[in-house]
């Protein structure tokens, strides 16, 4: 959506945060300062009808978008038919403004990982991730937008390098991406790429959300890398990401911050929604001052 | 299906300390065992050990706190 302000145009980004039972309080307190929610889906497929009564409760007061975790889209095996059919019963009852997924395998071989990892970057499992979004799309009505997971280990088996691997998936699915900028950060400090670089190479017509989030040092054999926990404040160089982002992306932007766990008062989540509108509202200045410098 | 068999293995080594042990003490004999190709085998052999290591460490953490809660309940 473009806005008029004062004879200026302007992108009307939007900035929410992903929905923790912890944090239910603070977030239904402070609808007036954010915009979105994201809940994750897989946790209500199975929920009581009362948990579902209550997300369509919160979807009426507020925009709501459904994040899935346990999908494992990214890989060359097929899609569970049965986990497609919960996200589209889920969606079909809360009608969220968009469903989004992890570029991430999950399971291989009857084993379960329990949590997001990085495929080997093969043909194979491009091929896999384009079938299955396609899939996805058919079952729940809609394609997921898909979300650059964070990494400890290159994965073994690649062909491909990551940014390279992202945007061959991309344009073979019906899928957009949101684009998580501290997995970004996360991933060029581990494997030394440069994060902007990575940035420009993303077809920026295709980026419609961000996640923003915190991690840690973790080290093992002498070796450290940047863990993505979720646990951590969003730090500067992911708001300085936003900010070029929001230089160069087209599309209004729905940005969310990420927190599940160590939660500190609501006051400075808030704040740190706040620190991302100002470091958007930079980039966006920043692109049309170029746009009207290419006009003049 | 060699795709499928390179994830199964991953996922394996991932989550299963004991036969990560395995592996590590032996990669090729291993990933040969699990029927991976001459390319996965050579793959495998030169993994990035730190990253095997912590990989392995943040899922058990993650799958320890996801276990019997639910994030977000409404």
């Amino acid at each position: 959506m473009i806005i008029e302000n004062g004879g200026k145009k302007l992108i009307r980004d939007r900035v929410g945060l992903g929905w923790r039972r912890e944090l239910a309080v603070g977030v239904l307190s402070h609808l007036d300062r954010i915009d979105v929610v994201e809940v994750i889906a897989d946790d209500l497929f199975d929920a009581p009808r009362g948990e579902r009564r209550a997300l369509r409760a919160l979807a009426a007061q507020t925009a709501v978008v459904l994040h899935g975790v346990s999908l494992g889209l990214a890989s060359s095996i097929p899609v569970k038919t049965k986990l497609l059919e919960k996200t589209a019963r889920l969606c079909e009852e809360v009608n969220p403004e968009h469903w989004s997924e992890h570029l991430a395998f999950v399971r291989g071989g009857g084993v379960e990982i329990g949590h997001l990892t990085a495929p080997p970057r093969t043909e194979a499992t491009i091929e896999g991730a384009a079938s299955n979004l396609e899939r996805a799309r058919t079952v729940v009505g809609s394609a997921p937008l898909v979300e650059n997971i964070a990494t400890l280990i290159d994965p073994p088996g690649s062909d491909y390098d990551e940014i390279d691997w992202i945007n061959k998936v991309i344009d073979l699915s019906p899928s957009d991406l949101l684009l998580d900028l501290h997995n970004l950060h996360a991933n060029a400090t581990n494997f030394g790429y440069d994060a902007v670089e990575f940035l420009k190479r993303l077809p920026a017509e295709r980026i419609i959300a961000v996640h923003l989030a915190g991690g840690k040092w973790v080290e093992a054999l002498g070796e450290r890398r940047l863990l993505d926990d979720h646990l951590h404040d969003v730090p500067d160089v992911v708001y300085r990401l936003l900010t070029e982002l929001a230089a160069v992306v087209p599309n209004p932007l729905t940005v969310i911050l990420e927190r599940d766990g160590a939660y500190p008062p609501i006051e400075v989540l808030l704040r740190q929604l706040d620190r991302a509108r100002e470091a958007l509202a930079e980039g966006r200045l920043r692109q049309f001052e170029q746009i009207e410098k290419e006009a003049a | 299906m060699s795709a499928a068999r390179l994830e199964a293995f991953l996922a394996k080594i991932y989550v299963d300390e004991d036969s990560r042990e395995r592996f590590l003490a032996d990669p090729r004999g291993e990933a040969a065992k699990a029927g991976l190709n001459e390319q996965e085998i050579g793959a495998l052999e030169k993994i990035d050990r730190a990253g095997l290591i912590l990989t392995a460490q943040s899922l058990q953490k993650k799958r320890r706190r996801l276990s019997g809660k639910k994030s977000n309940q409404i």
